[in-house]
């Protein structure tokens, strides 16, 4: 609307007078008028200055304003004014146009056409409109772009189903394949809804450098009227069978404010999952929080969705798939309780039936006298471990009521590294010996703990002691390690009619970094707080009778709030930490042909990385097929291994990596992924104009939208690169000078006639 | 394996329960509404729970009290095993005067104690409530010894158990089973009793879905008086051997049910 108005005002296109240069090409003539003009000023002056008749000297100041105004603006007519343009020579250059092939093109979001009908509208054919008009004027190249790019004869013939746009690498390709010829410019037709990993900018600057100016034409609507999306959706790579997943889906929507609608988690295409999300304000996403538990062993293919509205416009951004990887382990976890109480028979009775945590226990019964319970042999865990080798084979370590003066210095730093090295678990409980208490301040387990110790507490039994209730923090009422009901609202709730607990250690403050997801009921009291620390985690669990929650006459007899807690408590202190061998890969879905980078970090039994070992990935393809891929030392990063891998087959891949030295095998971990077309450029698959407008704005392009691109033939024809010639182009007959002059001419009339002067 | 054999000396024994008589006279006294003994108030501490059951009064009077059954021993038995525990263990028990705490079955306050000891079971008849009581009070993790009956008592304590436990059968325990080997090895159970002579003493245990492998809910010292010897030691009346026996036993129980 501006720009058309703009153009009949003063002929040419805002483009034009950004890209011109101005200037006057007088002639003798126009000197000889111009001396003609100065003259009647001259003799206007004069005689307004003689005329006296009943006007004011203002009237006369405004009346000689006015008719030299009108007597200037003939002056500047007069030394004709140019526009100085360079502009291209027809034919004498090339130009590309780069066609979004992705499947976003497909969706039909302009008065029910689909984004590809409007390319093959424009530019289809010879005769489309837009190509023709640019074939008159440019030696054409042809591209189309998705994962990859590709010189096309025809946009007649895209299918439109390609499952990503890379627009940045579309932009270098296009670039390189038309260096050394003259080239006007880069046409790119797309929604712009790029989904590359890549930055963009880096495509951008070969083109800024060159001069090469891109033209974006943007495709589809910025915002959709009607549309349900699963933004995103966040989960662990792998979990512990039978963990309680606690999993953040972002929802976002327009057009649905405050529906409720269900979201179903589906493992395998059976449904684990079914909660009510009332829809936010439209395009303000939401995070909701699901809850499953991971059941079944294996890989597993998890489908986050939202059954499509009838009158949706994109159905396919409802559903997000997620590959986890359900482990059947046992997990180690070692407890030493160093006086005898009633925290280890209920704290085993609680994880006994649960078949993926092994937890072994070394109760000190008496000064130098052990009992050992859940080891492996008779030869085994005889008493603390001495070595870094022992210790690290644990995934986790429960301290409880044992003093730090039982430890040697060595074992007190090595329960530090089995943290901040081996990237382990550590839990403290409280006790008469724990904590302050148990003269771990200023010790290097002290660093570890997520709460600070006060040296002054160490002053023996018989200090502090407090009964009280346990109220969740907003942390704990979401951690996954305190869920201890099926919703959000049941486990917060159920806290507070929890019974009360008793403790001894009086810790009041968590370290910076630290979070606190329980406190005594007066939330002075640090009743359960964690941090991450190294390679590792801690919690501080201070409570020296968790076993009341079982035992207290107000629990009901099959009441598994207990049991529930700790085995929560215990998975999460063992989830994610590494083994000698950790497989990572950093996606978990490809495209056919993609190159999959293969990663693997290994360390030795005392989790110190090694650079010399032999490392092997046997893959197993859909069609049980083993390949063997050797992985190499990056050399960038200690204990690192790297290789890359192109599958050649649709469907799930098993990566086993093995590592050995000197023939002994270290250890070895398995991933997956998985071949299969991406949905990605569903999502976000609204009109990006920004990402568009940039593109063009820092290469010294135009960005134009479908009603836009009539002016699209004649800008690239201004401010392409390229073979050029000079032009120039009048303004002295610019409609709004003559306008101007009229209202000048008719403003004198009227004041005259307003003062009632001749 | 250690066997020994004793023969009792009565009037040794009979002028010491005169003697040990003056804190057992107190508990003797106590109507089943009285408050209960142990600590002022729970601090972690592990307490001794001594269960009184009603119909506990032997009809007679022992030691110029009121005989009752539940408090045989009471207190010294206690005292004197929190104090071995004390010394020996690294267990931080209640070492009151009373020895520990003395509460029915069906009283809140026993959740809060999971080891509990009955003498006399033979004369132990639960009300509805006490059965109730127990079930829980074993099913939620509470460990209970029966102790200090013989002979027929045995049937009574059956019966009475099948009202909290339908389903559950004692089994008798031999040596090997962990409970005999929690603190001290204990390598023969022939304890050679002499008070219920020619009565043998046999040690039953009650498992958690009848499993011997499983966990041990309940043992029940038949023909046998560990507590008899736990309050007299140090008194010279009784075997030292067998007081250390009985102080094995109860330290191991203890053990057991703090671990299992």
């Amino acid at each position: 609307m501006f720009e058309s108005l703009f153009e009949f005002l003063f002929k040419y296109r805002p483009l034009v007078f950004e890209e011109g240069d101005l200037t006057f090409r007088p002639t003798a003539v126009t000197y000889l008028a111009a001396l003609a003009v100065v003259a009647a000023g001259v003799v206007t002056l004069r005689t307004y200055q003689r005329v006296r008749a009943n006007s004011r000297p203002l009237d006369r100041a405004v009346l000689t304003g006015i008719r030299f105004t009108i007597l200037a603006l003939l002056l500047l007519c007069l030394f004709r004014p140019v526009l100085v343009l360079s502009r291209i020579v027809p034919q004498q250059n090339f130009l590309a146009v780069l066609v979004d092939d992705s499947r976003s093109m497909q969706i039909a979001d302009r008065e029910g056409q689909t984004r590809a009908d409007f390319v093959t509208q424009q530019f289809g054919s010879a005769e489309s409109s837009v190509l023709a008009a640019l074939a008159d004027r440019f030696a054409l190249r042809l591209f189309s772009f998705s994962s990859s790019t590709d010189r096309i004869e025809a946009v007649g013939d895209l299918a439109y189903d390609g499952t990503q746009t890379h627009l940045g690498q579309a932009l270098t390709r296009a670039h390189e394949e038309l260096a050394g010829v003259p080239l006007s410019g880069l046409v790119v037709v797309s929604d712009g809804a790029d989904n590359a990993d890549d930055p963009l900018g880096d495509a951008l600057l070969p083109l800024q450098a060159a001069g090469v100016p891109v033209f974006t034409v943007g495709l589809g609507r910025e915002e959709y009227a009607r549309d349900i999306q699963l933004s995103r959706v966040e989960t662990p790579r792998s979990v512990l069978k039978g963990a309680a997943l606690v999993v953040d889906v972002v929802v976002a929507q327009t057009g649905y404010r405050g529906q409720t609608v269900s979201l179903q988690v589906e493992d395998e295409g059976r449904i684990v999952a079914d909660q009510e999300v009332t829809l936010p304000d439209d395009g303000e996403p939401t995070t909701v929080r699901v809850r499953f538990t991971a059941a079944d062993a294996g890989p597993r293919l998890f489908s986050f969705r939202i059954a499509p509205e009838p009158d949706e416009m994109v159905t396919q951004n409802n559903v997000r798939h997620a590959l986890i990887v359900v482990e059947d382990t046992r997990e180690k976890i070692l407890y030493f309780e160093g006086e005898p109480r009633w925290e280890v028979k209920f704290l085993r009775r609680a994880v006994e039936d649960d078949e993926n945590l092994q937890l072994k226990v070394l109760q000190r019964t008496a000064e130098g006298k052990v009992m050992r319970l859940n080891v492996d042999d008779a030869d085994d865990l005889l008493e603390f471990p001495r070595t870094r080798e022992e210790l690290f084979g644990y995934r986790a370590l429960i301290l409880g009521s044992i003093e730090a003066s039982y430890f040697t210095p060595d074992q007190l730093r090595m329960i530090a590294d089995f943290v901040s090295e081996r990237g382990g678990g550590l839990l403290m409980l409280g006790g008469q010996r724990s904590y302050a208490e148990g003269g771990y301040a200023g010790t290097p387990v002290a660093d570890v703990l997520p709460v600070v110790l006060d040296e002054r507490d160490a002053d023996g039994e018989g200090g502090f002691f407090r009964e009280t209730d346990v109220r969740p923090t907003r942390a704990g009422e979401t951690h996954p390690s305190t869920q201890i009901a099926d919703t959000e609202e049941a486990s917060a709730a159920r806290w507070l009619e929890l019974p009360p607990i008793t403790l001894v250690n009086a810790i009041s403050d968590v370290k910076p970094g630290a979070t606190t997801l329980l406190t005594s009921g007066d939330e002075s009291l640090v009743v359960l707080a964690f941090q991450r620390y190294g390679a590792g985690k801690s919690l501080a669990f201070p409570v020296q009778d968790s076993w009341m929650w079982q035992m207290h006459a107000d629990i009901p007899v099959d009441d598994q709030t207990h049991e529930i807690l700790w085995r929560r408590l215990l998975r999460w202190l063992v989830d994610g930490v590494p083994d000698q061998v950790v497989a990572d890969m950093p996606k978990d879905r490809v495209e056919l042909d993609e190159t999959v980078r293969l990663n693997a970090e290994v360390d030795d039994a005392s989790y110190e990385e090694i650079n010399t070992s032999q490392v092997s990935a046997w893959i197993t393809d859909p069609d049980d097929e083993l390949i063997e891929v050797p992985l190499d030392w990056t050399a960038d990063q200690d204990g690192e291994y790297a290789a890359s891998f192109t599958p050649s087959k649709e469907g799930l891949y098993e990566v086993r990596i093995e590592a050995t030295t000197d023939g002994e095998l270290l250890g070895s971990d398995t991933a997956y992924f998985r071949v299969a077309p991406s949905d990605s450029e569903y999502y976000d698959s609204t009109m990006r104009a920004p990402l568009l407008e940039r593109v063009a704005e820092e290469t010294g392009g135009r960005f134009y939208t479908a009603d836009t691109i009539g002016s699209l033939v004649d800008d690239i024809q201004t401010v392409g690169g390229g073979v050029t010639v000079i032009e120039e182009r009048d303004l002295w007959d610019m409609p709004a000078l003559l306008f101007l002059l009229f209202i000048l001419v008719l403003g004198e009339w009227g004041y005259r006639r307003a003062r009632g002067l001749a | 394996m250690m066997t020994v054999t004793m023969r009792p000396r009565w009037p040794a024994l009979a002028v010491a329960l005169l003697l040990a008589g003056g804190a057992a006279a107190a508990v003797g006294g106590r109507a089943d509404t009285d408050p209960v003994s142990g600590p002022k108030r729970y601090d972690g501490r592990f307490v001794f729970a001594r269960i009184r059951y009603a119909d506990g009064y032997a009809g007679g009077r022992f030691a110029g009290r009121p005989d009752l059954f539940w408090a045989h021993d009471y207190p010294r038995a206690e005292q004197n095993l929190m104090r071995i525990l004390e010394d020996l263990t690294l267990i931080n028990p209640y070492l009151g005067r009373d020895g520990g705490a003395i509460l029915k079955l069906d009283d809140p306050a026993l959740f809060t104690y999971p080891f509990a000891y009955m003498s006399e079971p033979g004369y132990w008849r639960p009300s509805e409530a006490e059965t109730v009581g127990l079930r829980n009070y074993l099913l939620k993790g509470g460990f209970l010894i029966f102790d200090d009956f013989r002979d027929d008592h045995w049937f009574n304590l059956e019966a009475q158990m099948r009202k909290v436990f339908p389903d559950l059968r004692w089994v008798e325990l031999d040596a090997t089973h962990p409970v005999y080997h929690s603190f001290f090895g204990i390598d023969s159970l022939e304890f050679d009793e002499p008070m219920y002579a020619p009565s043998i003493p046999i040690f039953y245990g009650l498992f958690e879905d009848n499993d011997p492998a499983g966990r041990l809910l309940s043992v029940a010292n038949y023909n046998n008086d560990i507590g008899e010897y736990w309050e007299f030691d140090g008194t010279g009346w009784l075997s030292i051997d067998l007081t250390n026996e009985a102080y094995k036993l109860g330290v191991n129980y203890i053990m057991y049910a703090l671990t299992h």
